[in-house]
């Protein structure tokens, strides 16, 4: 095909080339200042970490450490130490927590989310809508009346407050992914199994429910990640401090060590650690979730 | 459509009238497919219906402070006109509004520069995009924080470096001081969520088909016209869809402002969900908090209505396919 190319079209040829090269230059000087920009706090938090609560305080500052300590992260850690102790609790609970709400989820939104996709029943679309306009709304609003629900339900200072919030919040981009997964799931396959003698739920269990594995997983990392981060409720609802997520309890350390940069940089960065490693390497299976489920129009 | 092919059938049979099963039996017939949604169901029914009709009837009360809900009185709109009277709405929701709209707009932008530039396949595009993502992974305190210290007025590493760049003498003010503070916030939000637009816009890139774009290429169009003609019209419905949660998950910000600055100085980065947090938690003013959050859920069901319409429109394309 080049070699049918006349003489008369190389000198275009050339100027588009050189004019893809210049957007191909454009797009690597714009990818490499948005790297800067994403990592730059990242790597002050990490450095800043690194420094005693007298050398983050100067002006200029330590670009680099002078003198590198982890004495920050081994305070945090020590179990029998004051700060430790806490930091390890809130830890714990946030995990506890956390888990919690990412199993509930799955249970919950994987039988709808098949519903939705394979059934008509009367009030299916407005279902799913429903739910989906969930996060249409923001959390402050539902305060109030979900501290009266809590009390009513006895669950106030109790992690279940959290663990229903939670559940909800995630329920519809869970619901939402999985039901991407399952319309891409061919009929056939379950119809197969059905001739064969399975009942419905006998083909859903040992036919879909494998296959939707990725979406599964995928689902399992945004609830995780959303109950590990979710601040506001875990503020309201919990006032006793042997119960509290890391996020408020890092709030309440930081209260009382107002100046303690350090710290606070070294408790950030071990908060970040579990959402980070896990979504790093389950990624994949979340970009393809987001792909199939919600983009695939 | 199995049933519609049936009837369609049918139809054509003489002597066969189809009979349309009655809403109640078709909820019958179905009873069995409930069973798989109605957990999901009651748990949003307790979580959500519960709260707004509850915030509803709020609105229209004076409650005490106390919360003590026996002694609550009845004012009709008294918490409405309250509001829509306030000079601070005013000011509240114009800074909502550059919140919103700045957030959204550089947000969008910067993740359709980067999915268009991570779009080809390179060595460490994988780890780049799993870089690029980690700020929408951590937690949104974690980064208040973290961009606290940065804007430090004494010891804040930004404020440094510009110094020793030699571009400002002393180091900035960035977050307590009423003119920058907003506009300084604004940054941190486009730090924390450009990233979700990416993957989204990533994730829509995906579907532009290449022999399209090989063919603009050989009649001789530039990138730029490649982009605008071919590609961009292919993301259309992924950019509303972004573009309305991203609109939707900044008008109801929080974490950021309220960990970093309180709504301050002097009111200077108050925006709607900060300034009803306030007013029902810190100044005990139930029933004007509900009336604000009952007025955020009209603006929200109006974004809702467009957000399902652009949802539902992909999903009669798949349907149609």
């Amino acid at each position: 095909m080049t070699s049918e190319i006349t003489t008369a079209a190389e000198p275009i040829r050339v100027a588009r080339r050189r004019s893809i090269d210049g957007w191909r230059w454009a797009g690597r000087i714009f990818l490499t200042l948005l790297v800067g920009f994403t990592i730059m706090p990242m790597f002050w938090m990490v450095i800043t970490s690194l420094k005693t609560g007298f050398a983050a305080m100067q002006y200029p500052p330590q670009w680099w450490p002078a003198a590198p300590t982890l004495d920050n992260y081994w305070r945090l850690l020590d179990p029998n130490g004051s700060v430790g102790r806490d930091f390890l609790r809130y830890f714990w609970n946030s995990m506890f927590v956390s888990v919690a709400t990412t199993v509930l989820a799955v249970v919950v939104a994987v039988p709808a989310a098949y519903a939705f996709s394979r059934f008509r029943f009367p009030g299916r679309n407005f279902l799913f809508f429903a739910i989906l306009l969930r996060n249409m709304f923001p959390a402050v609003v539902f305060l109030v009346p979900l501290f009266i629900l809590m009390r009513v339900l006895g669950l106030v200072n109790t992690h279940g407050s959290l663990i229903l919030t939670y559940l909800t919040f995630g329920l519809p981009l869970a619901i939402w992914l999985l039901k991407g997964f399952y319309d891409n799931i061919p009929i056939q396959l379950e119809q197969a199994a059905r001739i064969d003698g399975a009942t419905r739920f006998q083909a859903f269990f040992h036919i879909v429910m494998p296959l939707s594995i990725p979406g599964i997983i995928a689902t399992s990392i945004y609830s995780f990640i959303g109950a590990w981060n979710e601040y506001i409720y875990a503020y309201t609802f919990l006032t006793r401090h042997d119960q509290m997520t890391l996020p408020v309890g890092i709030q309440r350390f930081f209260s009382e060590n107002a100046t303690d940069w350090p710290g606070l940089m070294a408790a950030t960065f071990l908060m970040s650690v579990p959402v980070v490693v896990l979504f790093l390497v389950l990624q994949k299976y979340f970009v393809r979730a987001l792909t199939e489920g919600a983009v695939k129009h | 459509m199995s049933s519609v092919q049936k009837q369609a059938i049918f139809r054509d049979v003489p002597g066969i009238v189809p009979k349309r099963p009655n809403l109640g039996q078709k909820i019958w017939k179905s009873r069995a497919d409930y069973l798989y949604v109605a957990p999901a169901i009651v748990a949003m029914i307790v979580v959500i219906a519960y709260p707004i009709y509850y915030t509803i009837e709020l609105s229209f009360f004076n409650t005490p402070a106390s919360l003590s809900l026996a002694d609550k009185q009845f004012n009709g709109i008294d918490n409405y006109v309250t509001i829509l009277t306030s000079p601070v709405f005013w000011k509240v929701t114009w800074q909502t509004i550059v919140w919103t709209v700045l957030s959204t707009l550089f947000a969008f932008l910067l993740g359709l520069g980067a999915a268009l530039a991570l779009h080809r396949e390179f060595v460490g595009r994988a780890l780049l995009r799993g870089l690029l993502l980690i700020p929408w992974v951590i937690s949104a305190v974690a980064a208040s924080y973290v961009w606290k210290w940065l804007y430090h007025s004494d010891f804040g590493a930004i404020g440094a470096a510009l110094v020793q760049l030699g571009i400002t003498d002393r180091p900035i003010n960035f977050i307590d001081n009423s003119t920058s503070a907003l506009y300084s916030l604004i940054v941190v939000n486009v730090w924390k969520e450009f990233s979700f637009a990416m993957i989204m816009l990533m994730a829509g890139l995906q579907t532009v088909p290449d022999s399209l774009l090989r063919a603009a290429q050989v009649d001789g169009a530039n990138p730029w016209q490649r982009f605008w003609h071919v590609t961009f019209p292919h993301l259309s419905g992924v950019s509303t869809v972004t573009i309305l949660l991203l609109v939707v998950q900044n008008f109801n910000s929080f974490i950021i402002p309220f960990i970093m600055t309180g709504g301050g100085p002097v009111g200077s980065t108050q925006i709607w969900i900060t300034h009803i947090y306030e007013l029902a938690f810190l100044r005990q003013r139930w029933g004007v908090g509900a009336a604000y959050a009952v007025l955020l859920f009209i603006i929200m069901m109006t974004l809702g209505y467009f957000y399902v319409r652009a949802l539902t429109r992909g999903d009669e394309s798949r349907a149609g396919a």
